[in-house]
């Protein structure tokens, strides 16, 4: 199922406990999966029936954050989970840490 | 008024507020009676805040010096004549703990900036319902601004204050957590702060060993960067610690790019050793250089030592003699352990502001990143007592809490009537407000990885294969 993704906007996956925000995104509508399953909004329930594909089980770590080839989109994951996220159809890659502050 | 009523008629005289602060942190730590008497002059805490330059630090860019209605400048010498009493006789002499909450900036030049801090990344922002503090010091923290508010953001502060000013404090601190922001409700947290943090020795690490330990030198391990941790190392080496900075090769104190005074001041005679966290045989090095250490700093997250394969308790299970710092913005426990926090915004969590808010009608921010040389001072302590004592266990000193707990410190009236008090006895003690003022880098600090190889070499730890 395609949808707009805007900044803030919070999905959770339908089969992991990964939850994830979205830092910045491409313009239309898009396929957001995690563990091979479209990610949910609010508080949609998941649908039944659905489970972890083991092909797209990567992982997902909280902190970190993943970007698509072209870095269009990226998501802050605010919680970890076993699937891989994927963006129609592409899986998503960690970007590189954030660097550190010289003061603070 | 200088004097507070005690619970007993007893009259304390607020010039021995340091002092009372020194005897309490050695109680805290077990300590309740150290090898030499404290040696500290009765102050008065608002004399301390005008002599060591905090209160030059807090107040609007054009108007006059503030005061803050907290015993921030005290409880700093108090803490490290606490640590001076504990420690090898003479090595902390004429150093002032007050004076090292205001270095940074007398090194730097950074001036007081009302509800801006001193180095600019921090400010306190007006909400529809109260007020946080925000603090964006990675260039990469304004990428978030849009989902922090979700809405587009000018990556300017003037277009991040209106948006703010239309949300409220709950959503903002609560998303902004979510994404990793250094964000802080300002207006919360008064009252007495939380208990000092406690040494939690480890079954099996005895009390007490003071004579065998005071003739070796402890082993430190570094993992900390900016300036909480490197103070606190910086003064354990100063009370004869042997100091190993860990960094990763990728990924370095981020310290090395700012002033580098500063960067000579804390690491000067620290040994450097940078690993490559990305790989297994930089990780095995990291976790065999922790296995050897008699005291470790760190401050990261939880999670992210874990991710590298670092467990803090297990580690000390394994090593009950060992004392294990912990700074963190929060706290270990969840979800406080997913919080980050700076010197600046734990500060105004800490209620700082709000106390500057109560005396003088204006929100302010109060010195230059003021939780982390405090948290310093106190992880100083901490380490060493813990060290002394034979293995303290793990030490959290969460930034907010030990800002909080100096903050509440015998208050016992309200923050502006403590304000009005200390403001007389400032204007008739004829006290002067002295700038901010440095001491001088004895020499340069080890360039990253100097002493990878000696390091590992002295200590038997596999070094990295070639490639």
């Amino acid at each position: 199922m395609a949808m707009v993704l805007k900044a803030g906007a919070r999905f959770r996956s339908a089969v992991c406990d990964a939850q994830v925000m979205v830092v910045k995104a491409p313009p239309g509508e898009h396929e957001l999966h995690c563990g091979g399953a479209a990610m949910l909004g609010g508080s949609a329930p998941a649908p039944e029936g659905l489970s972890l594909d083991s092909a797209r089980a990567g992982g997902t770590l909280i902190g970190k954050r993943y970007v698509n080839q072209d870095e269009s989109l990226e998501l802050l994951a605010t919680k970890g989970g076993k699937g891989t996220l994927a963006l129609d159809g592409m899986a998503l890659d960690v970007k590189q840490a954030k660097q550190l502050p010289s003061s603070d | 008024m200088g004097a507070a009523q005690q619970p007993g008629g007893l009259i304390a005289a607020a010039e021995e507020t340091a002092r009372r602060y020194a005897e309490q942190c050695l109680r805290a730590h077990g300590l309740p009676r150290a090898p030499r008497p404290i040696d500290l002059a009765a102050e008065h805490p608002a004399a301390a805040a005008a002599r060591c330059g905090l209160m030059m630090l807090t107040g609007d860019a054009g108007g006059e010096p503030e005061l803050c209605p907290a015993p921030i400048a005290a409880c700093a010498d108090g803490v490290l004549a606490a640590l001076e009493a504990i420690a090898p006789a003479g090595v902390l002499n004429g150093l002032r703990g007050s004076q090292l909450l205001t270095e940074r900036a007398a090194i730097t030049g950074a001036l007081r900036n009302g509800a801006i801090s001193p180095n600019g990344s921090c400010r306190l922002l007006q909400t529809c319902d109260g007020m946080i503090a925000l603090n964006l010091p990675r260039e990469d923290d304004w990428s978030l601004l849009p989902a922090w508010l979700e809405d587009r953001v000018e990556p300017v502060w003037d277009a991040v204050s209106i948006r703010v000013a239309a949300r409220r404090v709950e959503t903002l601190v609560e998303r902004g957590r979510l994404l990793g922001l250094a964000v802080a409700d300002a207006s919360l947290r008064s009252g007495t702060g939380p208990l000092l943090p406690q040494l939690s020795p480890a079954s099996g690490g005895g009390r007490g060993s003071w004579l065998g330990q005071a003739q070796k030198r402890p082993l430190v391990v570094d993992l900390s960067s900016l300036w909480a941790g490197p103070l606190c190392t910086h003064l354990l080496q100063l009370c004869g610690a042997e100091v190993i900075k860990v960094e990763s090769l990728h990924r370095p104190d981020g310290a090395r790019d700012g002033s580098a005074v500063l960067f000579d001041l804390m690491h000067a005679g620290k040994r450097s050793v940078a690993l490559d966290f990305k790989t297994d045989a930089g990780r095995a090095q990291l976790r065999a250089l922790l296995q050897r250490a008699d005291i470790v700093v760190e401050a990261s997250r939880p999670r992210a030592l874990r991710q590298l394969g670092i467990d803090a308790p297990a580690l000390l299970a394994a090593r009950p003699q060992q004392t294990w710092i912990s700074l963190t913005g929060y706290g270990r426990t969840e979800p406080q352990a997913q919080w980050i926090a700076y010197g600046d915004d734990a500060g105004a969590a800490a209620g700082l502001s709000s106390m500057l808010h109560a005396a003088t009608g204006r929100w302010l921010i109060c010195g230059d990143a003021i939780a982390d040389p405090l948290a310093g001072l106190h992880a100083a302590l901490a380490a060493w007592a813990g060290w002394l004592g034979g293995g303290g266990g793990l030490v959290e000193l969460p930034l907010a809490d030990v800002v909080h707990h100096c903050a509440g410190f015998e208050l016992r009236h309200t923050p502006h009537e403590r304000w009005r008090a200390w403001m007389q006895h400032l204007s008739a003690s004829h006290q002067p407000v002295l700038a901010p003022r440095s001491r001088i880098p004895q020499a340069h600090a080890a360039a990253l990885g100097a002493d990878t190889a000696a390091v590992l070499s002295a200590l038997q730890i596999e070094p990295a294969p070639a490639c």
